[in-house]
């Protein structure tokens, strides 16, 4: 079998051990029911949604074809991961088995919960550890070597830390934390685009890096306020289904304060489940908690380079209703982010890591 | 319609508010004045007004400055805070902001900066020079003409000018001139004048650490102003060790080393209380509990309702600076802090939210050093 045959048994044994934790009759699935809501902070249905409609289990074969393409190869391949969204470790896993049969992680402190399954489903297939001769060992401390490739997943500060004094020789690829933003073009059908926009939202409760934090919608004052009332109802409908989990007091207190904020330059709409901000003419983003706080501006396209500028390094996903001139316009400022139609924000297809920006080590 | 009639009329009523309150005989109650303030800026801030309606609050028949809707400082960067038109503006203050690029900068504009002079001459003196000591000033920090929209530059020239003294820059281009410091420090020592050391504390520590063998003892009756955190700009120093070093390197007491507490939406500092306190100006005072002026009230408030918390209690910072005439006379800070009978203790920016997720978190954009 070649190297890119045994890369691609790999990968499909890694995303077959996800199947496992997706189903909820099997026992790892069951498992990550149990113990997910209280390690994520995400509602039990909310785990669901995640576990169900956001595990990346049924690439394409071409898909795998990108991703095998945009990995690299390499003797052993460690993995760091931090932070992330309680489905990551899955694709982390995948792009590390297409590099190499030799993976070692540390799991996030906080939520080593779908590593850990990861780690056992792979330990108890045969095909992966036989057959294909490939190993996943758990690790709380990493050392790669020279020649080795290290992913490390997290705030750029954490990426630092974790690379400085590697050897010479270790190929690293840092994943850092992003945004995601939206945008509504003067054409949209505003109740159709908030109820897609609300369930690009609502997965993770906005903790992931592919989470609309702003929406840019064009045209006038009054237009963009029915697109953000529209916005709240669909919020709130999504929230009678898939509930938001318990909010900490220091993200209540964010909410509080970006709320003062948006009373005194637009519109604060707060309710028990989400919450939506209105800047009508914005001189500047401010970054909403992620908590299903969702901040809107209305905006011209010819205004977005400027607004956009100090944003655009962390843009990892844009999710478009249409490709007018106020999408092209956000795309040119962010030419690495994932595009996607709204509603689809969230399930990026299994071709590569999440964030295709350049590597931020 | 211009609001400089109203405007004039505030100011001079604040101005003298200070005076007599500093003698001790107020013209008139604080919340007068404060709710006189906010009435004038709901009617010709938009953003105050929005607050204002937003919150349902009926500043006309109040008679509290508690009811005021604190303005939180995130709004000076999204919206223009002032009740006059931008062709009126005489001077602007930006935040350094410099992780959201220039067009995010928050921006505090000033129709006229008297009453701004009036009280950060008035609180200076009292808390730096109560015993007009013959001064020399050395700044360690950019002069005026070099960051012409800093506040804490206006207010450092301001300090230079009135002392009249011999006055030393040492901050050029974003360089610390560390020779510079030390002929001026040989000079004072030569003239055997006192000298007043101005500056933020990331320059501090850029001098301790390359100050070397150099002498920079000051002569007895000089004195030391740091302001403001490292933002990335140095090494962190804790306060206790920052000031131990300092003392030692320029040859002052301790308590001669004095914090200032100051913001670019506000127009009122404050400061330790220690130097003066030494100087016999003022009663006992530690370091970490700065001094607001009488024009000024603070209150730490609940960080999830911004609800006002009682004496001793931790939260969320909200002044009501009586110096604010023609922005916002309530700002609502995330700095949080404790108010107690001895002044205000700081404890820094409320810690953010953990993040969860790969999403960017406030606290990693605040990191970048935004102001």
């Amino acid at each position: 079998m070649s190297a890119e045959a045994e890369a691609r048994a790999r990968v499909l044994r890694v995303i077959a051990a996800g199947r496992r934790i997706q189903d909820p009759n099997d026992p790892l699935g069951a498992e990550a029911r149990a113990r997910l809501p209280e390690v994520t902070g995400l509602d039990p249905r909310g785990v669901e949604l995640a576990l169900s409609a956001h595990l990346e289990t049924q690439p394409t074969d071409a898909e795998i074809d990108t991703l095998l393409a945009r990995t690299g190869r390499a003797p052993r391949c460690h993995v760091v991961l931090a932070a992330n969204v309680c489905t990551a470790p899955l694709r982390a896993l995948v792009l590390a088995a297409a590099t190499s049969p030799d993976i070692v992680v540390r799991p996030s402190r906080r939520d080593p919960v779908v590593t850990d399954l990861l780690v056992r489903a792979l330990s108890a297939d045969e095909a992966f550890v036989q057959t294909h001769h490939a190993s996943l060992t758990r690790a709380s401390t990493i050392a790669p070597a020279p020649g080795d490739e290290l992913h490390v997943y997290g705030s750029d500060a954490s990426i630092e830390a974790v690379t400085r004094g590697l050897p010479a020789g270790v190929c690293v690829r840092g994943h850092g934390t992003g945004i995601g933003l939206a945008i509504v073009g003067a054409d949209a059908a505003l109740d159709a685009a908030a109820e897609a926009l609300a369930w690009d939202v609502v997965p993770f409760d906005q903790r992931g890096c592919l989470s609309p934090r702003f929406v840019l919608v064009e045209g006038g004052e009054p237009h963009v306020e029915r697109f953000v009332q529209a916005l709240d109802a669909a919020l709130a409908r999504a929230a009678e289904r898939v509930p938001r989990g318990p909010l900490d007091p220091a993200l209540a207190a964010e909410i509080t304060l970006y709320g003062a904020s948006m009373e005194a330059v637009g519109l604060f709409l707060a309710r028990p489940s989400h919450a939506v901000g209105f800047d009508p003419s914005p001189r500047a983003l401010v970054l909403p908690p992620a908590a299903r706080v969702v901040h809107v501006v209305a905006l011209a396209p010819e205004q977005a380079p400027k607004l956009l500028a100090p944003w655009a390094p962390f843009v990892t996903a844009v999710g478009a209703w249409d490709d007018g001139a106020l999408a092209r316009a956000v795309l040119e400022r962010a030419p690495f982010a994932r595009c996607s139609p709204l509603g689809a924000m969230q399930r990026p297809p299994l071709d590569g890591p999440v964030d295709l920006r350049p590597s931020r080590a | 319609m211009t609001v400089r009639p109203t405007s004039e009329a505030l100011h001079g009523r604040v101005r003298a508010f200070v005076e007599g309150i500093l003698r001790g005989a107020p013209p008139e109650p604080f919340d007068d004045l404060a709710l006189a303030l906010a009435r004038f800026q709901a009617a010709h801030v938009p953003a105050l007004g929005r607050l204002v309606r937003a919150r349902g609050i009926d500043l006309a028949s109040a008679r509290d400055a508690a009811v005021i809707p604190a303005l939180p400082c995130d709004v000076f960067r999204l919206a223009r805070i002032a009740a006059h038109a931008p062709d009126e503006d005489t001077l602007v203050f930006r935040t350094s902001g410099t992780s959201q690029g220039k067009e995010a900068r928050g921006e505090h504009p000033f129709r006229t900066t008297a009453t701004y002079e009036l009280v950060a001459l008035r609180w200076g003196e009292r808390m730096l020079w109560p015993d007009r000591q013959d001064l020399g000033v050395l700044v360690l920090a950019p002069s005026v003409e070099e960051v012409a929209d800093s506040s804490l530059g206006f207010m450092l020239d301001l300090f230079t000018r009135e002392l009249g003294g011999p006055v030393s820059f040492h901050v050029r281009g974003g360089v610390l001139d560390i020779d510079g410091v030390a002929r001026a420090a040989a000079e004072a020592r030569a003239a055997g004048r006192p000298a007043l050391v101005l500056g933020a504390s990331f320059a501090f520590v850029h001098l301790l650490d390359g100050a070397g063998a150099r002498d920079l003892s000051l002569p007895p009756g000089s004195r030391v102003m740091q302001t403001g955190g490292f933002k990335g700009r140095s090494r962190e120093v804790e306060p206790t060790e920052l000031r131990r070093a300092m003392a030692s390197l320029f040859a002052v007491p301790e308590a001669h080393i004095v914090g200032e507490y100051g913001m670019t939406e506000l127009s009122s500092q404050l400061y330790e209380g220690t130097l003066a306190a030494a100087l016999g100006a003022r009663s006992p005072a530690r370091h970490g509990v700065y001094a607001p002026p009488p024009w000024m009230r603070v209150t730490a408030c609940e960080p999830t309702t911004l609800a006002p918390l009682s004496l001793g209690e931790t939260g969320i910072l909200r002044f009501v600076d009586l110096a604010n005439v023609d922005s916002s006379v309530a700002i609502q800070t995330s700095d949080l802090g404790r108010v107690t009978d001895e002044g205000v203790e700081l404890f820094g920016r409320a810690p953010g939210a953990t993040p969860r997720g790969c999403s960017l978190a406030i606290d990693e954009v605040l990191s970048r050093g935004s102001s």
